[in-house]
């Protein structure tokens, strides 16, 4: 990271990979072929065209040598990103924000929900526990989209993540399709239908889908304290000085984004 | 203690100013404010000023980089001021606090704010004793001393015909040191503050706040707020910034500047979601964050009883008034 934490350093966006018509993964390196810095599951990365605008991302996966951020086409830096091609520079800064509480995941079975691109924070920490597959216990994940075109990471949810041990995939798109054998439904019914025993949860998705999501793990008995997911408010700094992302007295982009049920309901509910 | 004078101030500055870069209070347009230092010009000494010191730290628009961004390559080139050491002069005990709380925002948990740091690092700060009390002034409540400082190295009392000065760090007894020559010893004593007219009884209302997160006096309180964001210009202690660019072909740079939790647009999200969609949101945010969130994360109010918002908005809204409503609400 750069000695001065608000200016980022140069970074080489080296590969893109369109993953729905307004979302594309964009593996991002220095221009040395390094990786920008290792972050922790969960954790942010502050990602810049200067000419366009920086916005904060999930750094969604990582590798030896890039760091993954996955972006949807939402608006003026979003649009410029869509734009490029492999080999843009760039400038990054982060780590930013907590992370997963990974000291607390060991050894626990995990239920991840995700919908639309929220299932890119929860990608992370997926990711993490299949490399050290060991450390933790059964995996589920239930993940749903609009469409099937709206399906990210459809190789790691129907091609990777299948077939490691001891993790079930479950997928499902919100009306039936043409050509979709799986299944149809809202995700928080789905999740209802699946009828898990209460478990260590994490979920992120669209505020609504996290509002039915959060209703049915109560219905499920699930405790407050092991549901945990992650939260999104408008950044600037990314360090908690510009004063832009404060719930009550903690900022997202330190304290957060991820807090467990439990600790929000102690919070202001203003996100 | 050491004096000078009142009319020989100026020999001070000037030599202050020789070797360092002095800022000073001026009246400007009818607006007190600091400025770099000026032999010929006039100290505005008689009050504190409308604007606040804490520009010359934080200030309004500050670049951070400069970009060149041509085919696909970038460059990226820190804006590092170097800054020459400066010296404020005048600081009133309201505004000492405020840089004290700013210290705390952009040097303490976790991240040092390199901008601030470069120019903090480098600047001492005199304070100057109130004798005169404005209407709207109420420090005292807040729990300062109008005549005693927090966090300066040098502080200046009135004396009558003379200013009198203690230093109150190293780098304090260092000036006086220096500048020895032209001070004298003098057996005067401090002309005490005047009696404050306005008072607040502040005991108790960051533990009561909260609680009073859904208690229906942020309604009341927050209907004639305009959400001109006046009040979180003119504060000493207000920090939220925005960060922007300016593109001028290949060439352009990033900056920030001071931003307002008073703005619609200032939470305002990607896809349009507001957690803060009307004014009884945000003016309850401003009081919280003032009164009970820093409170809570920083151990200190973020209102240093400075006055300024409460003399100038454009419809009177008045944080005494306030706390003194919060004070009485009823909470479960
Ligand atoms: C913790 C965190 C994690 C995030 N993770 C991701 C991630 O992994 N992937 C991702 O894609 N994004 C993520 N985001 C969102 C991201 O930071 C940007 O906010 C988002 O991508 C918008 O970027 P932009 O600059 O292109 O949009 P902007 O140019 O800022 O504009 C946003 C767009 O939103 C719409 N909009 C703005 N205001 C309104 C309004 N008042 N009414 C209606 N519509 C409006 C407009 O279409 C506008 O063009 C995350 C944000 C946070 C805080
Ligand atoms: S100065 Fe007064 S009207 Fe303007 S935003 Fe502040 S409280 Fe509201
Ligand atoms: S809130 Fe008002 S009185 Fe308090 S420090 Fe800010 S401007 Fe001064
Ligand atoms: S983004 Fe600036 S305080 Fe969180």
């Amino acid at each position: 990271m750069n000695a001065n934490p608000l200016v980022p350093i140069r970074g080489r966006i080296i590969k893109i990979v369109q993953e729905t018509p307004d979302v594309k993964t964009f593996h991002v390196s220095t221009t040395g072929g390094e990786k920008p810095f290792a972050p922790k599951p969960g954790q942010l990365a502050m990602l810049s065209l200067p000419q366009a605008g920086e916005a904060m991302f999930s750094i969604t996966s990582q590798g030896p040598n890039h760091l993954e951020l996955a972006i949807k086409e939402v608006g003026q830096l979003t649009g410029a990103l869509h734009q490029v091609e492999e080999g843009q520079e760039c400038g990054i800064r982060g780590p930013y924000g907590n992370g997963f509480p990974l000291d607390y995941l060991k050894g626990k079975d995990l239920l991840f929900i995700g919908g639309g691109i929220g299932l890119a924070p929860v990608r992370s920490l997926i990711n993490h526990c299949i490399e050290n597959r060991a450390e933790f216990g059964k995996m589920y994940v239930v993940y749903g989209a609009r469409s099937v075109a709206d399906l990210v990471f459809k190789e790691d949810l129907f091609e990777n993540w299948p077939k490691v041990e001891n993790m079930e995939v479950y997928t499902t798109i919100d009306r039936p399709e043409e050509g979709w054998t799986g299944h149809v439904a809202f995700v928080p019914a789905y999740v209802e239908e699946l009828g898990f025993k209460p478990m260590t949860t994490i979920t992120c998705g669209p505020p609504i889908m996290i509002k039915f999501v959060l209703q049915a793990l109560a219905r499920m008995g699930f405790n407050d304290a092991d549901v945990i997911t992650t939260l999104e408010m408008r950044m600037k700094c990314g360090i908690g000085k510009c004063g832009r992302c404060n719930i009550g007295s903690l900022y997202v982009c330190l304290d957060g984004p991820v807090f467990t049920l439990e600790q929000l309901k102690k919070l202001p509910p203003e996100y | 203690m050491l004096a000078i004078e009142k009319k020989r101030l100026n020999e001070l500055l000037r030599r202050m100013n020789r070797d360092f870069q002095v800022y000073v209070p001026y009246l400007e347009n009818g607006t007190g404010k600091f400025a770099p230092y000026q032999e010929e010009r006039e100290l505005y000494l008689e009050m504190n000023t409308l604007l606040p010191p804490k520009d010359i730290f934080f200030p309004q628009t500050e670049k951070m980089y400069k970009f060149r961004a041509a085919g696909n390559e970038l460059e990226i080139e820190e804006i590092a001021e170097q800054k020459e050491k400066q010296v404020v002069f005048g600081i009133r005990s309201c505004d000492a606090f405020s840089i004290d709380c700013l210290d705390k925002v952009f040097l303490s948990r976790g991240y040092e704010d390199a901008f601030y740091k470069n120019k903090r690092e480098n600047t001492l700060l005199v304070g100057l004793a109130c004798t005169a009390v404005g209407d709207t002034c109420f420090c005292q409540s807040m729990g300062l001393n109008p005549q005693e400082a927090v966090g300066v190295d040098l502080q200046v009392l009135d004396l009558g015909a003379e200013w009198g000065f203690k230093a109150r760090t190293a780098a304090g007894q260092e000036l006086l040191a220096k500048y020895g020559d032209v001070l004298h010893e003098t057996g005067a004593s401090p002309l005490p503050a005047e009696e404050f007219k306005l008072k607040v009884e502040v005991e108790g209302v960051p533990e009561k706040l909260s609680r009073m997160f859904d208690h229906p006096v942020w309604e009341e309180v927050s209907r004639k707020c305009l959400g001109c964001a006046l009040c979180t210009y003119l504060c000493p202690t207000c920090h939220c910034f925005d960060v922007s660019g300016k593109v001028k072909g290949e060439e352009g740079y990033r900056f920030r500047c001071w931003d307002s939790c008073m703005f619609s647009e200032y939470t305002r999200m990607a896809g349009g979601h507001n957690p803060r969609p009307t004014k009884k949101e945000r003016v309850r945010n401003r009081f919280m964050h003032k009164l009970s969130y820093f409170v809570e994360r920083y151990g200190q109010l973020l209102c240093t009883g400075c006055g300024r918002c409460l003399a100038k908005c454009p419809v009177n809204m008045d944080i005494t008034a306030v706390i003194r409503k919060i004070k009485e609400a009823e909470v479960e």
